[in-house]
């Protein structure tokens, strides 16, 4: 049986309005995101990429196309809604870690479960705790993010994309700011994410990430120049 | 876990999160000192109705206010005296004069004369002495508060007004008049300096037997003698406080003054609350991304804002409390009536909450793509 993809785009395609002119910076593509899967998408700088994780994400909506989740389209959806399925079904992680320096770790992991406001949950306050425990920074609950190298942050931002126990988990330049052993450490815990059963999309410039993919997407000048193809082979016409 | 993010990401920027509390200090401290003060002047402007512990006045035609009163005929006294529900009516002659200090330089005063026995219209409040040592005909009381001016006499001295010979026999405390520094005297003594006649007074002083109501007697006067003027004691204070606001620059002196001070401090939060979330910006843009909505970010700003306004308000009126307790015992005219801290606490927080909206505007425009940059 062909496992449903967890996000998909069909003819996304997003343009710019530079001043006078419209700029297309991603031509129509069609893609579907798998669960227990590592994709990479890869690119030159200003290929697109982040163009491209943003509307998966549903945080910019595409110029043209349909962006699916389940059967329903939210390309349009208000951004109310896109708000609260990114805080359902989404974890991101950043380049630059993007903590809240005022902060501890605690309180940055758990922010992910409180940004719409209501209390924590005990599962939420579990699954951070757990999550901070696999990544080593057990002992760090309280301690304030701002006494941590670029290293801890980024486990610690791992540790907050998990609490709301996402199916989708978006990283945006993970490692590029991370030395080689920090680096390693964050590829191998999104690996280790991915083959649990949760989808992981990577977007990086870097081709010494790519040995983690299970599929490698290449944009070039907002196109898809190769996909190495989902493991979910029934479903690779789709992306074609 | 919102409310304390919202916290710590607003003190996290401790230089505009300060700066906003200080705008929030100045508004309180500032208006309510300014306010502290005009209400302390215009207790001045009335203290002689307000001490004087009648009901009613009766003074003379087209009387607005108590320090520039004419004269009436004293034989009104036994037209009032007569009237059901009157329990005691008293002559008080107020005048002006000129004070010879021991130092020999002169000083003006204002002179309120009571009538013996009762010295109804007397200071009530001692520092030294009583309102028993009025009966004394020579005797004059002045105020602590005013001491320095007049050339620190001691109770016993010899002083004299208008060239006439005065003793100071007690020493008032929070008893100080507009038109000049208030003396209290026997009646005789004030007529002594004002020159006048033992057939007229400035004014009759009512008090009503218990249970009767002050505005029915001074409709009832008013028709007994329609050539006076007749005041509850209350409306005299009001009119004459009035009179001055209208006729002196005061009330728009006070007002433009409180006025700045609270467009400083509402500019002072303005500035450094946008200046605050503009620093937080990438904050606000990633938290957009893990999924707040723009609300979400409008109620953490929102939330910031109350706090600015409690830090500020409790920081203000401990320092305002300390500045009234600071002058109490000293010249400066000061005094808030209770109403005031609470009027003065709801004007502030609506003005940090107004001052704070550019900053929430700022804040929901923040999109969660500037965090992917
Ligand atoms: N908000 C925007 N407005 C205008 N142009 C944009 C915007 N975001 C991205 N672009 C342009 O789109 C192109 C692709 O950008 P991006 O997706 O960030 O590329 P990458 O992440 O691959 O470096 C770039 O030329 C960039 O200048
Ligand atoms: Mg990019």
């Amino acid at each position: 049986m062909r496992p449903a993809p967890v996000i998909q785009l069909q003819r996304v395609a997003r343009d710019f309005h530079d001043g006078r002119q419209n700029r297309r910076v991603l031509f129509p593509l069609d893609l579907s995101v798998h669960r227990s899967e590592l994709t990479i998408i890869s690119g030159p700088s200003g290929s697109g990429k982040t163009t491209l994780l943003t509307i998966m994400a549903l945080i910019q909506r595409p110029s043209q196309g349909r962006v699916l989740i389940g059967e329903q389209d939210v390309a349009g959806a208000t951004e109310d809604l896109r708000a609260t399925l990114r805080l359902r079904h989404f974890g991101f992680v950043f380049q630059n870690a993007a903590l809240i320096p005022a902060l501890s770790v605690a309180e940055n992991a758990l922010m992910a479960a409180a940004v719409q406001g209501g209390a924590v949950t005990a599962a939420a306050r579990r699954r951070a705790q757990e999550a901070l425990d696999t990544l080593g920074m057990a002992d760090f609950w309280d301690i304030n993010v701002s006494k941590l190298s670029g290293g801890q942050k980024q486990r610690v931002a791992i540790a907050r994309a998990l609490v709301n126990d996402p199916e989708l988990i978006l990283c945006d330049e993970p490692t590029s700011a991370l030395d080689v052993e920090s680096s390693a450490i964050v590829l191998k815990t999104l690996k280790r994410l991915s083959t649990e059963g949760r989808a992981v999309i990577l977007v990086t410039h870097d081709p010494r990430v790519f040995p983690y993919a299970d599929r490698l997407v290449q944009l070039v000048d907002g196109r898809i120049a190769t996909d190495t193809g989902t493991k979910h082979t029934t479903d690779a016409s789709a992306d074609a | 876990m919102r409310r304390a993010a919202a916290l710590k990401m607003l003190f996290h920027d401790r230089a505009t999160a300060l700066g906003s509390v200080a705008g929030v200090i100045a508004i309180v401290f500032l208006v309510g000192q300014q306010l502290a003060i005009f209400f302390g002047l215009t207790g001045f402007m009335s203290s002689i109705a307000d001490t004087s512990g009648a009901d009613a006045w009766v003074l003379a035609r087209n009387t607005e206010n108590i320090n520039a009163a004419g004269s009436i005929p004293l034989s009104w006294r036994d037209r009032v005296a007569g009237v059901d529900g009157v329990a005691w009516v008293e002559p008080v002659v107020i005048t002006a004069g000129q004070l010879r200090r021991r130092d020999g330089n002169t000083i003006g005063v204002q002179v309120v004369g009571c009538n013996p026995p009762r010295l109804a219209g007397g200071p009530n409040r001692f520092a030294q002495g009583s309102i028993a040592d009025l009966l004394d005909p020579e005797a004059v009381t002045v105020d602590k508060l005013e001491l320095p001016e007049l050339g620190y006499p001691g109770v016993g001295d010899a002083l004299e007004i208008n060239g006439k010979r005065v003793r100071v026999a007690a020493v008032t405390t929070g008893l100080r008049g507009f038109g000049g520094t208030l003396l209290y005297c026997s009646i005789a003594k004030a007529r002594e300096i004002a020159g006048s006649g033992g057939d007229r007074c400035t004014a009759l002083l009512i008090g009503l037997s218990p249970g009767r109501d002050a505005v029915g007697m001074v409709a009832l006067l008013r028709g007994i003698l329609p050539r006076a003027e007749v005041f509850a004691t209350a409306d005299l204070s009001r009119s004459t406080k009035l009179y001055y606001l209208k006729n002196s620059g005061i009330g728009t002196s006070f007002g433009f003054t409180t006025l700045i001070a609270a467009l400083v401090g509402l500019v002072i939060i303005a500035l450094t609350m946008y200046t605050n979330v503009i620093s937080k910006s990438q904050d606000y843009a990633m938290l957009r991304v893990l999924g707040a909505r723009r609300r979400d970010v409008l109620y953490i700003v929102f939330l910031q804002s109350l706090y600015i306004a409690a830090i500020g308000i409790l920081l203000g009126f401990l320092l305002l409390a300390g500045f009234l307790s600071g002058t109490r015992e000293s010249a400066l005219p000061v005094s808030l009536p209770w109403l005031v801290g609470p009027a003065l606490a709801a004007a502030t927080l609506l003005l940090c909450l107004l001052g704070s909206l550019l900053a929430m505007r700022r804040a929901v425009k923040i999109e969660p793509a500037s965090a992917f940059r």
